[in-house]
């Protein structure tokens, strides 16, 4: 059975005390749907810490939802610890793995992307590949959404199971911004022409990290030159980029002398009235906020004519998870067409669904049916594929240095 | 009797303690570390921003404690002072800092008030008056959290010296009462504060609850910056976290030495003052104008208490309304679902919490009964955790509780909150002990009672009250720390310090602000049950003076 072999494999590893199968990636996990009920059968009883950010309300009452549901289905207890930023947990792994501990982990389940999960996959502390061996992926819009299965131009190759897509989108206020800029240079302008009503959020945070990207990949001379790793052209490669900032910031809240601490405090502010924008990845972000009664009517959603960076975000399993039979049960609930269609709801979460509807059956498909697009949300548009991910800790390094003191 | 005390006090304090510093000295010992330490942006600034906030903020609360208790002590309102501070004292840092933050920010509660009547703003200013550069709104909140603290020692201290005989030989003199209380009463309260001055100095230094929600970013306080490389995401970062530690430890004790120094030359000064022979008897106006700042350290802490009750029931909140827009009571009641586990994992800990820290307490006190060599040895030691910074010993505990593999597990965390609860159980319950009565015992004894049964009908209904404020103490302190819990826990146990702090560093204000808002009620309650109980408990001994 393929399922003793990787077993076999895992023990073998922590046999020699190496990280996890080091020689070659094991074969990937296949299930028959009666393997399934035995996984599910295994998990009855687990409890499953999954590391997740927990920097947004709405997302946490999801996800206490989530753990609501799988305790009452599959008796698995779910515990959602609130991260800042996943990288935290990611740390946790790389000294566990450094202290020896192949087994009995602390966490069972992350929430992650790009340079967190490359990261992991290079110092290959994930278990798997098992994500297209759960039963749920097979409804995953894999043609119609690429970035499913490429995460920030890496193949995920079965470690990470896409939970749901991505796109950076720019909410402003129409009260008082009517026609939103769309490019770079006007949007520059706008910033100069209203002083300390623009800001975005502080690097190294996820969010103040992409908008760098975004707005690298808009001004950037020659495009490929992002395809790859940076390398000693970086400086030249991003100077367009920090010429804008270098102009911008002067001009922004605060002077750019403080900035918010994430896209939700962000968002705060855009409420409170303290600036006119709010950036978020998820384009349902602002109508799930009216519709909550946290931002005026008057917000709209917009992105740079350019086009939208885009990326997915997955779910993956530590190599010395405590149950990863926990594990793959949340994560295939996660997937189901009931978790999708409620995380897609504006009112729960708003977050659009991986899933491809048409492939579903027409009850399923009828779950999304209160999920249409309204005014603040911007479902379509062209979309740039997010960076390779070493850009990321790149332009954060470069970022802190000349804008992290003053 | 003696070993068995001060080996209980090691398993408990001792151990955690030293081992943490130990092996954070060895794990600093990496100069990787240290080239990561020094290169980092600003580095030096934030460690002068954390002593100098730090400082200043000793300096003027422990200035606006004494003038709080020189006027509230001759006015013989000490005990109505004494219950209108606790409130303010259970009041958890963390909860504080972010009431404040919604407070002074400039679309805050006062900013509102003003506009657009006063100041013509229809958009809040874009003004720095928190997380400003220089560390002022930080100063500003541990002034606010330190006052109440520091008043309440010093009218602990001042049961503890003749102050009315001493005012009355001095007003005798023909001296005014600011001078009296000043030249007579201060100098004798100020030695009896030394550890809590340094506490508060110490906290003032390193904390982190304070200056995430109103500390500079550019760069921030050293402590942030610790707190930042201990939860990143490169490995390196974590050495550089030990590296820090030494660096900030090293600061706190030379600033503490600095402060030594500088009581000193300020008793020198106060010779001075005292042998000018200058009376001051006309102070009136100087008192009333001292009175201001009390007044404004408890209008901050109010306002604080306010912004944050407002903040966290209201929905959308455009400025300059005064008021929410509309309040919503779902995030109240979304706090039931959402915060249930939390509210659940803090009240467990603080109840284990509470009765191991008074249980050990007392048992070491008795055993201790006949050694005051040793018992005020044990005082001191139990006090250290206060002193040292919490990062001093926390980081190197973490690494001992992974290779025990109790990092994450409820264990480690009461233990951790037990290490920090301690200090005020024994300082409360090691002094009522101390002042009981012991013929009472004594005659328990002579009447045939055995050592247990003396305890169990004498010292422990006499000690009731007393150990009644100490479980409030040390319920208040367990739902308080943040850091402890972080670094026991893993990450792993959720309470509402730990919600509160995530959602205060990710900006998520309005969240912060339920969580704040919970971790200020807690220990209220507790607060509140304490006195209940001690009014229902104590209906038997009646009589009984204390």
């Amino acid at each position: 059975m393929v399922l003793s072999r990787t077993v076999a494999c895992l023990v073998v590893a922590i046999g020699l005390g190496t990280t996890f199968c080091a020689a070659a990636d094991p074969v990937p996990l296949q299930l028959e749907p009666s393997d399934w009920s035995a996984v599910e059968a295994r998990a009855r009883g687990a409890t499953v810490y999954f590391n997740a950010w927990g920097g947004d309300e709405a997302i946490n009452r999801y996800l206490a939802w989530t753990a609501g549901e799988v305790q009452r289905r599959y008796g698995v207890r779910l515990v959602h610890v609130k991260v800042t930023d996943v990288a935290e947990s990611v740390t946790r792994i790389l000294a566990e793995a450094a202290a020896g501990r192949t087994s009995g982990g602390s966490v069972d389940l992350l929430w992650l992307n790009g340079e967190n999960f490359a990261s992991l996959r290079r110092a290959r502390l994930l278990y798997g590949p098992w994500a297209d061996a759960v039963p749920n992926a097979r409804w995953i819009d894999t043609h119609g959404n690429p970035t499913t299965v490429t995460d920030f131009t890496l193949p995920t190759e079965g470690f990470e199971l896409a939970w749901g897509t991505a796109r950076l989108t720019l909410f402003y206020d129409s009260a008082v911004v009517p026609i939103p800029p769309r490019d770079p240079a006007a949007l520059l302008d706008w910033i100069r022409s209203y002083p300390g009503r623009f800001t975005y959020p502080r690097p190294p945070n996820f969010l103040g990290t992409s908008f760098l990207k975004q707005l690298l990949v808009l001004l950037v001379q020659d495009p490929a030159a992002l395809r790859r790793p940076p390398g000693p052209d970086f400086d030249q490669v991003t100077r367009p980029l920090w010429t804008w900032l270098d102009a911008a910031h002067p001009h922004l809240w605060r002077r750019g002398r403080l900035f918010p601490p994430s896209g939700p405090a962000q968002r705060e502010l855009l409420a409170t009235g303290e600036v006119d924008w709010a950036l978020a990845f998820n384009p349902a972000e602002a109508r799930r906020a009216i519709v909550r009664g946290e931002l005026p009517q008057t917000v709209h959603a917009t992105s740079f004519r350019g086009g939208a960076l885009a990326n997915s975000h997955f779910l993956a399993i530590p190599f010395n998870t405590r149950s990863r039979d926990g594990a793959m049960v949340v994560a295939n609930f996660l997937l189901s067409a009931e978790a999708q269609a409620r995380k897609a709801d504006v009112e729960v979460w708003g977050d659009p669904t991986i899933l491809d509807l048409t492939a579903l059956t027409v009850a399923d498909r009828s779950r999304f049916d209160r999920t249409e697009a309204p005014d603040a949300t911007l479902s379509d548009g062209p979309v740039i594929v997010d960076l390779h991910p070493s850009w990321m800790g790149a332009l954060e390094r470069a970022w802190l240095t000349r804008y992290g003191v003053r | 009797m003696k070993t068995l005390a001060l080996m209980i006090a090691a398993v408990v304090t001792g151990i955690p303690v030293l081992a943490g510093i130990l092996i954070t000295l060895v794990k600093a010992l990496d100069s990787g570390a240290w080239s990561i330490v020094l290169s980092t942006p600003g580095v030096w600034r934030a460690l002068e921003l954390s002593v100098a906030t730090g400082a200043v903020a000793t300096i003027i609360a422990l200035a606006i404690a004494h003038v709080t208790v020189a006027l509230a002590g001759p006015a013989h309102w000490s005990s109505q002072l004494r219950a209108a501070i606790v409130p303010l004292l259970a009041m958890p840092h963390l909860a504080t800092a972010i009431g404040l933050a919604l407070l002074l920010s400039p679309a805050g509660l006062i900013v509102r008030l003003l506009s657009p009547a006063v100041t013509g703003f229809q958009q809040p200013p874009d003004w720095m008056t928190i997380q400003d550069a220089r560390g002022l709104a930080l100063t500003v909140g541990l002034v606010v959290k330190e006052v109440p603290f520091l008043t309440f020692v010093l009218l602990g201290a001042l049961g503890q010296v003749p102050s009315e005989r001493l005012m009355l030989t001095c007003r005798a003199l023909g001296y005014g009462r600011l001078k009296s209380w000043l030249v007579a009463v201060a100098p004798l309260l100020q030695r009896q504060i030394r550890l809590p001055i340094a506490a508060v100095f110490a906290f003032g230094v390193t904390n982190v609850e304070m200056a995430i929600p109103l500390g500079p970013q550019t760069p921030p306080t050293f402590g942030i910056l610790l707190w930042q490389w201990f939860t990143a995401s490169r490995l390196e970062l974590q050495g550089a976290a030990y590296a820090g530690t030494v660096l900030l430890v090293g600061a706190t004790v030379s600033g503490l030495l600095a402060g030594w120094v500088a009581g000193r030359v300020g008793n020198a000064v106060l010779g001075r003052i005292t042998a000018s022979g200058r009376r001051i008897v006309r102070d009136g106006w100087l008192r009333n104008a001292a009175l201001a700042l009390p007044l404004i350290v408890a209008v901050l802490g109010l306002g604080a208490v306010a912004s944050l009750a407002a903040r966290a029931g209201s929905g959308m909140w455009r400025f300059p309304r005064v008021l929410p827009d509309h309040f919503s009571w779902v995030t109240y009641s979304n706090a039931g679902s959402f915060a249930g586990a939390p509210i659940g994992m803090t009240l467990l800990t603080a109840a284990v919490v509470t009765l191991v820290a008074i249980a050990i307490t007392l048992l070491l006190i008795e055993l201790l009964e006949y050694s005051p060599y040793w018992r005020r040895r044990v005082g001191i030691a139990v006090f250290v955790p206060l002193v040292v910074p919490q990062f001093g010993f926390l980081f190197g505990l973490t690494w001992l509780l992974t290779r025990l593999r109790l990092e994450g597990t409820l264990l480690a965390v009461i233990w951790s909150h037990v290490v920090f609860a301690l200090p005020y159980t024994w300082g409360i319950l090691a002094g009522a002990r101390a002042s009981l009565d012991s013929r009472y015992l004594l005659a328990a004894r002579t009447l045939g009672s055995g050592p247990m049964r003396a305890w169990w009908t004498v010292t422990a209904p006499l000690l009731l009250r007393s150990m009644l404020l100490a479980a409030a103490i040390a319920f208040t302190v367990s739902t308080a720390l943040y850091l402890p819990t972080l670094f026991a826990g893993a990450g792993r146990v959720i309470t509402i310090a730990t919600e509160a702090a995530s959602a205060a560093a990710s900006g998520n204000l309005r969240t912060a602000a339920v969580y704040g808002a919970l971790q200020a009620l807690l220990p209220l309650a507790a607060f509140a049950v304490a006195s209940v109980g001690g009014h229902v408990l104590f209906r038997r001994y009646r009589g009984v003076s204390r």
